[in-house]
């Protein structure tokens, strides 16, 4: 389990970031006094470190300098200032990567994953399994039993998306959140265009009513 | 100054010296002086007189365009009484010391005004990274809420934070202080931060994005950028139509980026495309949507006129609007 090191001074942010952290099965730890920061990263020895600018005593920058020396975790600037002059200060001293806030959730998921990619680790996952089904996230294929369909990238995505839930009744609205998340910036009616596609490409599998409409609420596989 | 002109502002002068001259012929004459002797005197009075004059008229207009080209080469015209060459006459004198008086209460008028303006855009930059921070932790706790309650807290979270943005921008457009980096970005992710930013507003519109060509690379400030592009995208989406698309599409014309943000929106009046970029100008669209503030396009037009990006706009009511984006060629950055 990654352990990811949150220094912010806004409590009900460090809260909630402890908690959607914790969610997205992280091992979160929050700095809560200061003081001596570069000592507690020592003991908490951890993988990442998000790393707020505005902090009270000692700056961001001047931290994340002392950081770098003291322990091998990559480094994410997280803040409120937006100039581009700081986000070029914050990458020179070291930093891997700057958000600015407000970030969206999924986007700070992102990022954060992209860094711990980097740094070594992470194995992105390749092929997901639900309902007797097996999507190919790289070559973007699904296979059931021995035949497999080419799936567009739209097509990828959704059914990455209801695997992802299976069992679970997915909203359109959340389908095309989840579609947007993927930089593919899509309508209801192209939601509806694509789902018809990815359904015939299922049945030609042999799987036709792998995906149930639900009325009024979404689909489901 | 002309010839004319100093003779003119000089008519009491010369009219008092003619009358001299009449009056003293008049009276050589009355006491039985000979006519040629006159004559010889009056011709050669004349002609001092006339020497004197053209003289002087010369003079004051050497001086004068010294004066001008002085004037001509300031930047800062106000600071014209510092730079002055010394006083040639007493009333020369006697008159920069006025001017000087008037400039010094002038420099320190201005001065003082700057330093209010940049203390004012300090307070609004402050301000608003202080307002991010809340806004993140509201974002954040929301995500626990259910689906529909946390897309409406987002999208109305999105409102809040692009006014605020606008705000920022607001202040940094206005002030002279140019505090951008120029870098190598591309415009995919130019077009991904700005559409995410702005993605509840677009998502709740209806609006597909359509992106195309956009592995581009260009020379910018990527923050002012995703701003401009953004408020391109708030306006698509506000005055749309039935099932909106907006393009985002990057051309390479003449070594130029053009990046053109199009829509199928309803469009702009013709005779209304002249003043879309003015102050405060809403149009008859933004009349009849209200919430209109005429902000949105001035502020692009500021912020791409201080990044040295082309705009412009071509828009048919009732068929849609396109926004291009002119970014410079490198070869052109290099050189300035």
């Amino acid at each position: 389990m990654y352990k990811i090191m949150i220094i912010e001074d806004d409590p009900s942010t460090r809260e909630e970031l402890l908690l959607l952290l914790e969610n997205e099965g992280y091992n979160p730890e929050a700095v809560a006094d200061f003081e001596d920061v570069p000592e507690q990263a020592v003991r908490f020895a951890p993988d990442l470190i998000l790393l707020d600018i505005g902090l009270p005593g000692r700056d961001g920058f001047s931290l994340c300098a002392a950081l770098r020396k003291s322990v091998k975790a990559s480094i994410i600037f997280v803040t409120s200032r937006d100039s581009g002059l700081d986000e070029v200060r914050a990458l020179s001293l070291g930093g891997d990567d700057y958000i600015t806030k407000p970030y969206s959730v999924p986007v700070l998921l992102a990022r954060i994953k992209a860094v711990l990619r980097r740094g070594g680790g992470l194995e992105q996952q390749e092929t997901l399994e639900a309902a007797g089904i097996r999507l190919n996230l790289t070559r973007g294929t699904v296979s059931a039993g021995d035949k497999t369909a080419l799936l567009t990238r739209n097509e990828l995505q959704i059914l990455a998306c209801l695997m992802g839930h299976a069992g679970e009744i997915v909203s359109r609205a959340d389908l095309i959140e989840a579609l947007w998340d993927s930089r593919i910036y899509i309508d209801d009616n192209t939601l509806t265009v694509n789902m018809t596609r990815l359904r015939g490409k299922l049945a030609e599998l042999g799987q036709p009513d792998l995906i149930a409409t639900r009325r009024g609420m979404g689909y489901q596989l | 100054m002309t010839l004319r002109e100093f003779l003119a502002d000089g008519l009491e002068r010369i009219m008092a010296w003619l009358i001299c001259i009449v009056l003293s012929a008049m009276f050589l004459a009355a006491t039985g002086t000979q006519t040629g002797v006159i004559l010889i005197l009056f011709i050669v009075l004349l002609l001092a007189f006339g020497i004197m004059e053209l003289v002087c008229f010369v003079r004051q207009r050497i001086r004068l365009r010294e004066l001008e080209a002085i004037m001509d080469q300031l930047d800062q015209k106000y600071l014209f009484a510092e730079c002055v060459p010394g006083a040639k006459t007493l009333y020369e004198r006697r008159l920069f010391e006025l001017m000087h008086r008037a400039g010094r209460a002038m420099i320190g008028a201005v001065s003082d005004a700057q330093a209010a303006q940049r203390e004012y855009r300090e307070y609004v930059e402050g301000w608003v990274h202080e307002i991010k921070t809340p806004i993140t932790a509201a974002g954040l706790i929301c995500r626990n809420a259910d689906n529909e309650t946390r897309r409406r807290f987002m999208q109305e979270l999105g409102q809040i934070e692009a006014y605020v943005e606008r705000t920022l921008f607001y202040a940094r457009a206005e002030s002279p202080e140019k505090d951008f980096v120029i870098r190598q970005v591309q415009l995919s992710e130019l077009a991904a931060e700005a559409i995410d930013r702005h993605r509840a507003l677009l998502m709740q519109s209806g609006v597909r994005v359509e992106t195309l060509g956009l592995e581009r690379w260009v020379f910018t400030d990527d923050k002012w950028a995703v701003f401009i592009l953004g408020q391109l995208l708030q306006n698509a989406a506000r005055y749309r139509k039935r099932d909106p698309v907006v393009t985002l599409r990057a051309d390479l014309v003449e070594k130029q980026v053009h990046l053109t943000v199009e829509d199928n929106g309803i469009g702009i009046p013709a005779h209304e495309l002249s003043r879309v970029f003015d102050r405060g100008f809403t149009g008859s669209n933004g009349r009849s949507r209200g919430g209109s503030t005429g902000m949105g396009l001035y502020l692009c037009r500021r912020l791409a006129d201080s990044l040295g990006l082309g705009l412009w706009l071509i828009s048919e009511e009732g068929e849609g609007t396109a926004v291009t984006l002119v970014f410079p060629a490198k070869e052109k950055l290099t050189e300035s």
